[in-house]
């Protein structure tokens, strides 16, 4: 195959027209007729709706329409539907909606929510996993038992949503052994906002007994069918298309507020358009969830993990959703990097009455990955081993064994390594600050994985030489769209990738696509797009073959041309071999689909678990240099280097594009971005006054070693890129920062006034009594029994 | 009561209550949709307009103190339906990535393009402390301000 366009520095097409402002996102679409809608919100986090009276509100100037939890019979969820759209009856947090007005004018809807007569008696509420686990807590969802289980296997109990577990080894047998020290060391970490740029925004329009929905989004058959489960109509029903999508970062991954205005565009016959204001994406973004860690080791003073445990809590917030889903990562990521003798990993989902949580970039794997890497210098230091020697003999390698026992392929972390020491000894040393600063520098390793799933592609050859990509696939900022998969189908083709054009997403155009996320897209749509494009190409040497009166197999495609091969310039335009095809045979085109292999596990490891095993891995290195200012507790970073693994780099450009994003993001996790939740369970940060990302100034030129040559099912033999990059980011400025500083770093983001507490010695060390000491008691089940929850 | 505005060199004129914000003005009645209100705050600046050539944001501003002030978009900065200097740079340099926090950054660089053409790495990452972008990490903005930089001056 002619690979010369598949790898190369090739350019976003869409990148004009964004620096000029003419993009169309969905919040920039006006459409003639169109309603304005607003979302009535619940203002307590635990309450019952006595009295929901919307006969006023309906009377109020330029009302065209009123949804209610009437409207929308449906549960949705993942694992268990769980999730109402409308709070019926009862609220379980702060911001949950209770209806949907459409009006002339945003301001008339506004005015008009405020009309409606709603009358709440406030319940219990439980704000905190702390709350939620006590035995007498108060449960957010009561019907527990009667939820729709969409997955069997994950044990449940009042306000434990899901549990899942990993059981490899006898870990007990590890744990008394005389040889081995034990460390044991606990975390927590808060939430993260997205911030995507647009807001969650949607404009629905009802059609010929269809809704349009269109909507900025990560997963157009996500919206399609969880909006039709909503509203109890066959999803067949639903359209979804997607223009250009600003900003994702894995908020968008999941259904938002598109059932509202479909309802709304139902109901009024006109088209709705729906935009969250900054504050309710601040209020209620489906954050990367806050989480409580617990883990222990048994460890031979030479440096042999013989046994490890751990428990992990996860606050999903009022409704399952993505949590229970990400309880199956903690197998990957806190089990992950390191060769373990036995193992039991718990994790487990738990409801509060709060925002529900989401996904986002690395989920689970941004703060299990802090976790491990400063439980690993925690157990360096304990054996008095140096830490990158203790990381080097540990980290997984050809034939080495996961926590679920999976078999890994390839040794690529070691060499990651050894390519991360090579950049860190060309650099400068390190030093003693002249300003009196405390120095830093650490190196950590994370494991990830590409979130693979089925996708479908379908190339179709125009007679003029160009070819039409049609895919669910979204361009939401990473450049896969624009980038990676032209590039893929314009290198199987010999063609320039810019004469591929990409058709936006559209659920009545292109077949099954899980989403954009999980660093999926130029891996399964990309193989999809290579198999579509494969057939067009058999398709056209066939037709070629008679033409220029040679054997297919004797053809190349190259420079737009299909050509005996060691002729340059013999042969045809393949733009002449489209058309006589179009003529003789009808129009070519060729159509592509990809799942995941599906790598087994170890029998009876796993418990509660979505996927055993990770089809791709993904690996990244990250070192880190920081100053710590000892009266002011600010942790400058100095230096940061990536060495990723990236199977193969289609568009290397792109790629560093991602990582020097990733890890900025990574760094406002690791150092400032901070949500708390007040005692009346609403988020503190409003706006971005409080909320703090990193600002220009914050940041520092990453320096970037891409990986090539792991073994990877990606097609070309890449894998995901885009999403990795943040994954160590707090891992590497904690362990940065614990060294600096020598105190024991717990907790992020690593605040001034926490890392004052830090140095001034006023940080008691954490203590999570919610979490058993015997790892068993944490169960709400024992692994592998059977389930009588219900 | 009627307000007369310039907007990328048109007169136009608006219906709008003299206290909505620029930004809607500009969005919703003349379908310069460029500008972006992200955070309506004045924190992000992906909303940023010249005002008689200097940046600021249009979510803070009334549209009726608009009235006899140039405003140029991001929309009116092309010349010649080319892109403008920085404009270049920044899709040389694969900068963009969603897009959104563009229209604004173009916006404050285009200023700083013409008013420090000495700008150095600092002075660039310091003009935009009000233009935030949650894509990119800002590397390669302030790389392609250092190129259109550089090109100017060869150019000079």
């Amino acid at each position: 195959m002619s690979d010369v366009s598949a790898t190369m520095d090739f350019r976003r097409r869409d990148a004009s027209d964004k620096l000029r402002g003419r993009t169309r996102y969905t919040i920039d679409r006006y459409l003639p007729g169109m309603l304005h809608a607003a979302v009535l919100r619940a203002s307590v986090p635990s309450g019952r709706i006595v009295r929901l009276d919307t006969a006023g509100a309906a009377r109020m100037p330029g009302v065209r329409a009123i949804v209610t939890a009437a409207e929308a019979p449906g549960k949705i969820g993942i694992g268990i539907a769980d999730h109402p759209l409308f709070a019926r009856d009862v609220i379980r947090y702060d911001g949950e909606p209770l209806a949907a007005i459409a009006a002339d004018t945003l301001a008339q809807a506004h005015a008009a929510v405020a009309a409606i007569d709603v009358e709440i008696a406030p319940l219990p509420a439980v704000l905190t996993m702390a709350d939620a686990l006590q035995p007498a807590a108060p449960l957010v969802h009561p019907d527990w038992r009667e939820h729709e289980i969409l997955l069997e296997g994950g044990a449940r109990k009042g306000n434990v949503a899901w549990e899942a577990t990993v059981v490899r080894g006898d870990v007990d047998a590890a744990f008394a052994r005389s040889d081995v020290e034990i460390v044991e060391s606990a975390f927590r970490v808060g939430r993260q906002n997205h911030v995507a740029f647009e807001p969650r925004a949607v404009v629905a329009s009802y059609e010929d007994g269809r809704f349009h929905i269109e909507t900025s989004t990560q997963v157009p058959w996500t919206v399609r069918n969880a909006t039709a489960r909503l509203l109890g109509v066959a999803a067949s029903r639903v359209r979804v298309t997607v223009p250009a999508v600003g900003g994702g970062f894995g908020l968008k991954f999941d259904l938002a507020i598109e059932p509202f205005a479909a309802l709304l565009a139902r109901a009024s016959g006109r088209p709705v358009r729906l935009v969250n204001s900054r504050e309710e994406e601040m209020l209620t973004c489906l954050f990367r969830e806050n989480a409580e860690i617990s883990i222990r080791s048994a460890v031979t003073r030479d440096g042999e993990i013989i046994g490890r445990e751990a428990v992990v809590l996860m606050d999903c917030g009022a409704y399952g959703g993505e949590q229970i889903f990400l309880t199956t990562m903690t197998a990957h990521t806190l089990g992950g990097n390191y060769r373990l003798g036995a193992v039991r990993l718990v994790s487990r989902a738990v409801y509060t009455n709060t925002a529900p949580n989401g996904a986002f970039r690395c989920c689970n794997g941004v703060y299990n990955t802090f976790a491990l890497e400063r439980h690993t210098d925690e157990i360096a230091a304990r054996i008095g081993m140096d830490p990158l020697a203790f990381r080097r003999r540990n980290v997984l390698g050809a034939g080495d064994l996961g926590a679920t026992g999976q078999v890994f392929e390839g040794d690529v972390l070691r060499p990651m390594l050894d390519r991360m020491d090579t950049l860190r000894d060309a650099a400068a040393p390190a030093r003693v600050l002249a300003d009196g600063r405390l120095y830093g520098r650490a190196t950590t390793v994370g494991t990830w994985f590409v979130f693979v799933g089925p996708s479908a592609a379908t190339v179709n050859m125009n007679a003029d030489g160009t070819a039409t990509l049609v895919t669910s696939g979204v361009e939401i900022g990473s450049g896969s769209m624009m980038q990676s998969l032209p590039q893929i189908v314009a290198g199987t083709l010999g063609m320039n990738p810019g004469d591929v054009i990409v058709r936006a997403a559209d659920t009545d155009a292109a077949g099954y696509d899980v989403g954009v996320g999980g660093g999926r897209t130029t891996v399964s749509l990309g193989a999809a797009s290579l198999s579509a494009a494969q057939e067009v190409r058999t398709k056209l040497l066939k037709v070629a073959s008679d033409m220029i009166e040679a054997a297919p197999e004797d053809l190349v495609m190259r420079e737009g041309r299909i050509e005996i091969a060691g002729a340059p310039g013999s042969g045809r335009a393949i733009a002449e071999v489209a058309a006589r095809a179009q003529a003789k045979i009808g129009p070519i085109s060729g159509t592509g689909a990809f799942t995941g292999a599906g790598v087994s596990a170890m029998p009876g490891c796993v418990a509660g678990h979505f996927i055993d095993a990770i089809d791709i891995p993904v690996f990244a290195v990250h070192d880190c240099e920081v100053a710590v200012d000892r009266e002011t507790g600010h942790v400058e970073v100095l230096s940061y280097r990536v060495v990723q693994d990236v199977g193969r780099a289609l568009n290397p450009r792109a790629v560093h594009g991602q990582i020097q994003g990733g890890v900025v993001q990574g760094l406002g996790y690791a150092l400032h971005e901070e949500v708390t939740i007040g005692s009346n369970g609403r988020v503190c940060q409003n706006g971005f006054e409080t909320y703090r990302v990193p600002l220009a100034l914050d940041v520092v030129p990453v320096e970037i070693s891409l990986y090539e040559g792991a073994p990877s099912i990606g097609p070309l033999g890449t894998k995901g890129a885009g999403e990795v990059p943040i994954l160590n980011v707090g891992a590497a400025v904690a362990c940065a920062v614990a060294i600096a500083t020598g105190k024991r770093v717990q907790e992020l983001p690593l605040t001034p006034p926490r890392v004052l507490e830090l140095l001034l010695d006023r940080k008691q060390d954490l203590a999570l009594p919610h979490i058993a000491d015997v790892w068993a008691d944490n169960l709400v089940r024992p692994h592998g029994a059977p389930d009588r929850a219900a | 009561m009627v307000l007369s505005l310039s907007v990328n060199g048109d007169r136009l004129t608006s219906i709008a209550n003299p206290a909505t914000p620029l930004v809607d003005v500009l969005r919703e009645e003349f379908h310069l949709t460029g500008a972006k209100p992200v955070c309506r705050e004045g924190f992000c600046g992906a909303c940023m307009v010249l005002v008689d050539g200097s940046p600021a944001p249009s979510c803070l501003m009334p549209a009726a103190l608009a009235q006899g002030c140039e405003i140029r978009t991001v929309e009116g900065l092309a010349t010649n339906g080319a892109l403008n200097p920085i404009q270049q740079a920044l899709e040389a340099s694969d900068a963009v990535q969603c897009g959104m926090c563009f229209p604004g950054m173009v916006v404050t660089l285009t200023h700083l393009l013409a008013t420090t053409p000495v700008a150095t790495r600092d002075d660039i990452r310091a003009a935009l402390t009000g233009n935030i972008c949650r894509c990119t990490g800002y590397e390669r903005i302030v790389e392609a301000t250092l190129l259109a930089l550089a090109a100017r001056r060869q150019e000079a």
